[in-house]
């Protein structure tokens, strides 16, 4: 499957506020159609990069660039082809839904056609039911459900959510990682987030951010730095000094001492575990059993926190 | 782009008119300066025919219309500030600049938009008390070139203190604040020259600086170039240094 080409390049972007380094060289790309993570303790500089991709922040050093054009020498890009909520969202609480969505959509450029988006974008949050009700008088759910409304109401290419299911309960939580997920269908999204099961449940990617600095990227499908665990169970027992003959894999350990069939094993980077299976059944040691193990991305972003971050993968 | 600024301006004016507070403003003034109309005619018809026998005696413009356009500048003074108070301080402290802040309007462009919107809701304020005096032109005559003149001084003194009011808005996230401030900066332009004046100084540098020496003209029915360059330049650095705070606040905005 080829990937789209990026639609959004951070290329070795920096910014300082208050004479500190709060993001630091930070490279990446964000393709349509994916929605990535932005992992990170408090401080690891998100919002501060959230913010910079968002338009509101010019970086201090490096170039963001979206469509192949530099966010920054184009403001008009930032009204047109990003939406922005904000960990607060920033709502006008003395006016209703419908209104003040009205306003986001003109604000970003919308003109002729405003009035279908805002009963687009009021369809798809799901906000029919009080579009004419004061925004102050709304439950947390709903008033982030109209914050993620103004960020979408034109339809923008990049959208970028800060920390969006912070507050919500369970139920609005879970309904809330839907509408992200949906989101990503012909756009690109970037969402910040504490919460690792958010992550996993919306996220295609994830970064990690610690100190500013980017310190992991992957799929999150595969949430690995250093290769595949997986655990096996051989035809034939084995030795540890085996393992090596077999050029894949990078470290092993018996799972049951009177066992020599039985095995948790470490892969070289990148590769997956049937060519583990095809390299034992190579050497003849056979395979009964094989299951892949995943490193938990909770135990990865622990590591990072801690700091000992692992290679950055992509 | 160039729609952003007009929009912002419009949708100041809609926040405005759909909250209590701008209408009992409203009320409150236009009910205390049609109090101070009623008593400046009634005090008019009383001196009528005592004024009748004078030699170039002076008419209900000068009696009535122009104390009570002087009056209401005063009055501008306290309610600018309460006006202006919200127009950044209030979206930051409900969160919302962000809003504006992503979407790529400039600072310059949004600050204008924020005082234009402060700036029509005020005009408004200002037609409707000089609609006042203006309705007995109905029955008498009046010296219409300088109450028109007098209307565009409050316009232009209205603009600075709108300007001034914006800019402390910038400053904090406190609109109480905001206004105190406002108060206090043009109440200190407003006095700044006190001094001088007891001294019996009145063409110095000092007394350039003071709100009063410019507005002054436009009641006497003067327009000098020099009073509009005033309130315009006073309008302009205001607004240029709430830019300036805004470009600040982009690196804290949540």
């Amino acid at each position: 499957m080829t990937l789209a080409p990026p639609l959004a390049i951070l290329k070795n972007v920096g910014r300082t506020l208050a004479g500190r380094e709060v993001v630091k060289g930070l490279d990446l790309e964000i393709r349509r159609g994916e929605v990535l993570g932005l992992l990170g303790v408090n401080g690891a500089g998100k919002s501060t990069t959230l913010r910079m991709l968002a338009g509101v922040l010019a970086p201090t050093s490096g170039t963001i660039k979206l469509d192949g054009k530099d966010l920054y020498e184009n403001p008009g890009l930032a009204r047109t082809a990003i939406g922005y909520l904000p960990e607060v969202p920033p709502l006008h609480e003395e006016l209703t839904v419908e209104e003040y969505l009205d306003f986001c959509g003109r604000l970003h450029g919308l003109g002729a056609g405003i009035r279908e988006a805002v009963d687009r974008v009021i369809l798809r949050c799901q906000l029919a039911g009080v579009r004419r009700r004061l925004i102050g008088n709304l439950s947390k759910g709903f008033r982030q459900r109209v914050g993620i409304a103004q960020a979408i109401v034109h339809e923008p290419d990049l959208i970028v959510l800060d920390e969006p299911t912070a507050g919500l309960d369970p139920v609005q939580t879970r309904n809330m990682r839907g509408l992200v997920e949906g989101l990503s269908m012909g756009h690109a999204v970037v969402l910040s987030t504490h919460v690792l099961p958010d992550v996993l449940a919306s996220c295609k990617r994830v970064a990690i951010l610690n100190e500013g600095r980017l310190c992991y990227v992957a799929d999150t499908a595969l949430p690995y730095s250093e290769g595949t665990l997986a655990r096996v169970r051989t035809v034939r027992g084995m030795q540890r000094e085996d393992w090596p003959k077999l050029r894949i894999v990078t470290g092993a350990m018996p799972l049951d001492e009177r066992d020599p069939r039985y095995w948790r094993v470490q892969l070289q980077p990148k590769l997956r575990i049937d060519a583990l299976a095809a390299a034992l059944v190579e050497h003849g040691f056979g395979v009964e059993e094989l299951r892949g193990e995943q490193t938990p991305l909770e135990e990865i972003f622990m590591a990072i926190a801690a700091g000992e971050p692992p290679s950055v993968t992509a | 782009m160039s729609t952003a600024t007009p929009l912002i301006a419009a949708h100041e004016w809609r926040r405005l008119a759909v909250q209590p507070f701008a209408w009992i403003l409203a009320a409150v003034v236009v009910a205390l300066m049609a109090w101070q109309f009623l008593l400046a005619l009634e005090a008019f018809l009383e001196l009528s025919p005592k004024l009748g026998s004078l030699k170039d005696a002076p008419g209900v413009t000068d009696l009535v219309a122009i104390p009570l356009l002087r009056s209401f500048s005063n009055l501008l003074m306290l309610i600018v500030p309460l006006v202006t108070m919200r127009a950044i301080a209030g979206d930051r402290r409900s969160h919302a600049l962000p809003l504006l802040l992503s979407a790529g309007v400039g600072n310059a462009r949004i600050v204008v938009g924020k005082y234009l919107g402060a700036l029509g809701y005020v005009v408004l304020l200002i037609v409707l008390v000089a609609a006042m005096p203006l309705a007995l032109k109905t029955g008498t005559w009046l010296d219409l070139g300088r109450i028109f003149t007098a209307m565009l001084g409050l316009v232009l003194f209205a603009s600075a203190l709108i300007a001034i009011g914006v800019l402390c808005s910038a400053w904090t996230s406190h609109p109480a604040l905001a206004a105190a401030s406002a108060f206090a900066l043009t109440s200190l332009l407003a006095i700044v020259d006190a001094g001088a004046r007891l001294k019996g100084i009145d063409n110095t540098g000092i007394n350039y600086l003071a709100l009063p020496t410019h507005i002054e003209p436009f009641f006497r029915g003067l327009v000098a170039s020099v009073d509009v360059a005033y309130f315009l330049v006073v309008t302009a650095v205001a607004l240029a240094f709430a830019a300036r705070r805004l470009e600040r606040l982009r690196s804290v905005a949540d």
